[in-house]
């Protein structure tokens, strides 16, 4: 064997030696009578503390204290070989309430052939802890979905999907538990009102907030609408829980909606076109985009200008120029989703914000709403008039500074639009502009 | 020249020597930081563990080297004594499973707070 043959066999056997060191589970080979031949780093940390005589000769012994059956297990088990026990549980300590868990084992034993054992351990406090809470947290739910009738409360897994829900689900919402569980909480929007994305949105606040609010249009399973508030909850704080789930409490306010929406409108909404106003906008842009932060996804941002606008003011009047912004809001809130995000930002300028979509996905969205009104006749005074949009598309990318920037973009896009002839739609590029990440 | 596993003051003489003058001691030396991540791996230590120090140095002690300490004997003694300010010198019997081999040892576990360095130094004879 040359030198260099030596060296890589000795390099694999050292390689293979510290994968067995690294195991992050507890292997041991014994003798029948559970004399320690083989024992990995792991179990030495796990049953170190649980030997007598500070030495780890005997598996059995090691392990007399917590469970003084083993042995005898080992001893009667009659196959050649064979699961001896599998997973089971050994208890180390009680824990100290509020200081310290109860510790648990789990051990596994293997019969391998006539002269050896095979064991498995490995520390499970951690998980047991966690099962107990989910025990407790259904427990809770139980208690309180009893006798619940005005609304709906429902229990949601990592990703959002129904897991359970109160007997006040069908009263609510006309949804029977068979159609809901397994669904995203989404079954009670409307399909265009949210995106896998935003769903997962809500969740995350919840984690980051400790609860996630909601008001808006719900669907019931006919199809018709009520007006819900509804809140999402996590259950636990434990955020490498894989069953950690959430609360959702969904209420019918349909009766209350008057009331907060008179509010809502005289504060967040232009009179004029009842879009969203600037300020009202802004706020919910920042929201999106401070989601696109912590899960980029494809965004986009789309200005609209009605084209010579001016002109519409100045030869009919100006009820003539309300009228045609009017119209053209109507057409922006048949076109878009209810996920987007559709406002209007300045005179004649409107904005639309598109979650979960990309450049394409905007220009497309865009362009229909140019052919739309390009079709469309504004009817005022017994004068029909016509008139046109440009718009300007941007997608939010790590280049995009915040909210002023990727408008700025869109506005770049929206004057190469004008410049182009008007009536159509750009879209920003890096390398039609130079100030790219303005 | 040092050469006692149970020398006194033993963290300050090491702190002093070469690494390979700690090579030529006839025990296991391993010089974890602050962080626990060793620093110090000496060749006694490294044979009998059937490891290169190259696979050693710069990996955390407790959770990627020596998973067998992670536990209320060893590696909390060194949290205590981190975390009071305070010195720690004591020798345990301890069994470590060089090789897969369960090895009956003596432990010396070594910080001393004004050490970059805290040690823990093997000794196989009994």
């Amino acid at each position: 064997m040359s030198a260099t043959a030596i060296a890589d066999e000795a390099g694999e056997y050292e390689a293979l030696l510290q994968f067995i060191y690294l195991a992050p589970v507890g292997l041991v080979q014994t003798s029948l009578d559970g004399e320690i031949i083989f024992i990995n780093p792991i179990s030495a940390q796990l049953l170190m503390p649980l030997s007598q005589d500070g030495g780890l000769r005997n598996l059995f012994t090691a392990l007399e204290n917590v469970a003084p059956d083993l042995r005898h297990r080992a001893v009667s088990f009659d196959s050649p070989q064979g699961t001896v026990c599998d997973a089971v549980r050994i208890q180390i300590n009680a824990g100290i309430p509020g200081t310290s868990d109860p510790k648990l084992l789990s051990f596994s034993l293997v019969k391998m052939d006539a002269d050896r054992l095979m064991a498995v351990v490995s520390d499970i406090t951690q998980q047991v802890k966690r099962e107990r809470l989910l025990r407790q947290n259904e427990a809770w739910l139980n208690a309180i979905m009893i006798g619940v009738s005005d609304y709906v409360l429902a229990s949601l897994d990592r990703l959002g999907r129904i897991t359970s829900c109160s007997n006040s689900l069908g009263p609510v919402t006309g949804f029977s538990a068979e159609a809901v569980l397994g669904q995203t909480y989404s079954i009670f929007s409307a399909v265009d009102a949210t995106t896998p994305e935003g769903l997962v949105d809500r969740l995350r606040e919840a984690d980051l907030n400790g609860w996630s609010l909601y008001d808006g249009w719900r669907i019931r399973a006919d199809g018709s609408k009520f007006w819900g508030s509804e809140i999402i909850a996590p259950l636990q704080d434990q955020q490498d829980d894989d069953q950690a789930a959430y609360c959702l409490v969904l209420r019918d306010i349909t009766d209350r909606r008057e009331a907060g929406e008179n509010l809502r409108r005289s504060t967040s909404c232009d009179h004029l076109t009842s879009l969203m106003n600037r300020r009202a906008f802004f706020e919910a842009a920042q929201l999106e985009l401070q989601r696109w932060h912590r899960a980029p996804r494809e965004l986009s941002l789309i200005m609209f200008d009605a084209d010579h606008f001016k002109q519409i003011n100045d030869t009919r009047g100006h009820p003539a120029g309300d009228a045609v912004l009017r119209a053209l809001a109507a057409s922006m809130k048949a076109i878009f989703r209810q996920a987007d995000i559709i406002a209007r930002v300045g005179g004649e300028e409107f904005v639309a914000m598109l979650p979960s979509t990309g450049t394409a996905g905007a220009k497309a969205v865009a362009t229909r709403l140019l052919r739309a009104v390009e079709a469309q006749t504004v009817a005022v005074d017994g004068n029909d008039i016509r008139y046109t949009l440009s718009a300007g598309v941007a997608t939010m990318d790590a280049a995009v500074s915040g909210l002023d920037a990727l408008i700025k973009r869109a506005d770049i896009a929206l004057y190469e639009a004008k410049r182009n002839g008007r009536n159509r739609v750009e879209c920003w590029s890096s390398t039609r502009t130079d100030d790219a990440g303005a | 020249m040092l050469n006692e596993f149970n020398e006194a003051g033993i963290a300050a003489k090491l702190a002093a020597m070469s690494a390979s003058e700690v090579d030529t001691l006839d025990f296991g030396v391993i010089g974890m930081d602050a962080q626990t991540i060793v620093r110090l791996y000496n060749s006694h230590e490294s044979r009998y563990a059937g490891l290169a120090p190259a696979r050693v140095l710069g990996q955390p002690l407790f959770t990627a080297v020596a998973q067998c300490m992670n536990n209320f004997m060893v590696a909390q003694r060194f949290e205590d004594a981190a975390n009071g300010g305070t010195s720690l010198d004591e020798t345990i019997d301890y069994v470590l499973t060089l090789r897969m081999r369960p090895i009956k040892v003596k432990l010396r576990l070594i910080a001393e707070p004004a050490h970059p360095l805290r040690y823990v130094l093997v000794s196989r004879s009994p």
